[in-house]
């Protein structure tokens, strides 16, 4: 029994960085009106040429944000998420992809 | 003493209902100058970027949308959508040859100033119809961007008679080694009728290092043509630039406007992450900006384009950059120098209008320029529209105020309605109509 609770942790540990299940949306919300409304409008529903990032999946949002913060290339605007992703923590990005998934 | 200061207060009110002072101004203590009231309110929304309007007299309002095509919206605030681009439904017409891409599309429009003899009205798009074979790469001509009339029919459902009066402003047809770099940046876009009716259209470098510089090329350029395309009889330019050209070596100009008291044109233009821009224009004048590479002392930049050097992907002072690459490049004997520079800062300087009418109060002749900043490195984002009071000369500026909206947004587009109120289309969707109330 013992040895199962370790395992169920263990795979909870694993898993919730990546997914950010206990993700906060409403500070998701706030970190997002700091750095990314002047780009991406209201809710994430894109402005300009820049597009819209509400609706996708909270696991999407945080495997670009996170390539992003790495400085992995994904795009022509690519070195404006640098700056933007380099000082986001990984509860901050699980935070904005959890308010992003139904901001809509 | 109570008694003296009754008695002194009863003589300025008397003073003041005698000399006729409106009871607002007396009580805001606003005798003498008129700070008026504006407000801000939404007559559109739910659109897809819009990007500019054109009015006629009567109150009817045309507008694009950057993706999806133009529009009109009646007196009666019915709206029909008239003509389309590729993929667009519900337009009356369309035509695949339109596209939107990156900050391209449909962006511009303007209705002539006889319209309601010959109902002319005047669009800017991107195009594919005049590619040809220069747009394999992105150091080839690339005609992409054009100019168009149109016919609009007495019950304003439809357009007709569709003619391509420009067909020669690039257009950058591919991705590229810079911030921002996808394809179809820097496309200027706005377009007026300027004194004596002519049509001038303001331009952007598309990314192209030589572009600003090159007088056989329209990109980075503001035109002053006629409506059927024709240059100016008195343009300007230096020997051997196009004859259509006003003035040239522009970054990305999307403001333009005639200042009331003289006609003087004046344009709004972004910075490359310093010194936005607003500049008095000369007919054959230069407005500085030279991103070629291996000149001004400058060696190779990234696919030939200095323009975000000499560090494009981080965060720099502004100040910096602005030595590597100067928005105004005082090594240029024809010079205009810039009449403002936001503070060395680049935020977006999108479109420019002058506020007309005594409503205005002491905003009145004030231009008026709507602001998109992203807070890129440690600039404020001071998304805005500032309210610029330029000198005569137009080569600076007396003060600036911010308008006081309530709010902070990507502030598109901005045009005065016959209303004397200012509309605004902003990145959001929506179009505001702002009003003035004189407290005078």
């Amino acid at each position: 029994m013992h040895r199962l609770s370790s395992a169920a942790v263990f795979f909870v540990a694993l898993i919730v960085p990546v997914y950010g299940f206990g993700a906060d949306k409403e500070l998701g919300e706030t970190r997002y009106y700091e750095s990314c409304v002047n780009c991406h409008g209201q809710a994430g529903k894109g402005a300009s040429s820049y597009p819209k990032i509400a609706g996708n999946e909270s696991s999407y949002t945080i495997e670009k944000l996170r390539a992003y913060r790495e400085g992995i290339k994904q795009g022509p605007n690519s070195s404006l998420m640098f700056m933007f992703a380099k000082p986001l923590s990984d509860e901050e990005i699980a935070n904005l992809a959890a308010y992003l998934e139904d901001a809509i | 003493m109570k008694t003296l200061n009754r008695k002194v207060y009863t003589g300025v009110t008397i003073g003041a209902l005698v000399l006729g002072l409106p009871l607002a101004a007396q009580a805001d203590g606003h005798q003498g100058m008129d700070v008026p009231k504006i407000t801000p309110t939404k007559v559109l929304e739910g659109l897809e970027n819009p990007w500019d309007m054109a009015f006629l007299p009567d109150g009817t309002m045309f507008y694009t949308e950057k993706c999806k095509g133009l529009s009109v919206r009646t007196t009666d605030g019915t709206v029909n959508a008239l003509y389309g681009m590729k993929d667009s439904s519900g337009y009356a017409d369309s035509a695949d040859d339109l596209f939107c891409e990156g900050q391209a599309g449909m962006l511009g429009v303007v209705a002539d100033r006889n319209f309601a003899e010959n109902r002319t009205i005047a669009v800017y798009s991107s195009s594919s119809k005049y590619f040809g074979d220069g747009c394999e790469t992105n150091f080839g001509k690339c005609d992409g961007n054009i100019v168009m009339t149109f016919t609009v029919s007495d019950d304003l459902s439809s357009v007709s008679d569709r003619t391509d009066i420009v067909t020669d402003i690039q257009y950058k047809p591919l991705a590229s080694d810079q911030p921002f770099g996808g394809p179809g940046a820097h496309n200027g876009g706005r377009i007026r009728i300027g004194p004596g009716g002519y049509l001038w259209v303001a331009g952007g470098d598309r990314h192209r290092g030589i572009c600003p510089q090159d007088g056989t090329l329209l990109c980075g350029k503001v035109l002053r043509i006629d409506m059927d395309g024709n240059a100016h009889p008195e343009n300007n330019p230096p020997e051997g630039f196009d004859k259509r050209i006003y003035t040239y070596g522009h970054r990305n100009v999307q403001g333009i406007d005639f200042r009331p008291s003289d006609g003087k044109a004046f344009t709004a233009e972004h910075g490359p992450w310093h010194n936005d821009e607003i500049t008095a224009l000369v007919n054959g004048g230069n407005a500085g900006w030279d991103p070629a590479q291996n000149t001004a002392g400058r060696g190779e930049c990234p696919d030939e384009y200095c323009g975000y050097e000499p560090n494009q992907m981080d965060g720099m002072d502004p100040a910096v950059r602005a030595a590597y690459t100067p928005m105004s490049d005082t090594r240029f004997a024809d010079l205009m120098p810039p009449s403002w520079n936001n503070n060395g800062f680049s935020q977006g300087t999108g479109s420019a209008a002058f506020l007309k009418g005594s409503n205005w109060g002491i905003y009145e002749g004030r231009l008026a320029v709507g602001i998109m900043g992203i807070g890129f490195g440690d600039t404020p984002a001071g998304s805005r529209i500032d309210m610029i009071s330029l000198t005569p000369d137009g080569l600076g500026i007396n003060g600036i105020t911010r308008m006081p909206l309530g709010f902070s947004t990507r502030f598109r587009g901005l045009v005065m309605g016959p209303d004397n109120a200012l509309y605004v289309a902003t990145d959001d969707g929506d179009i505001y109509q702002v009003t003035a109330e004189s407290m005078q």
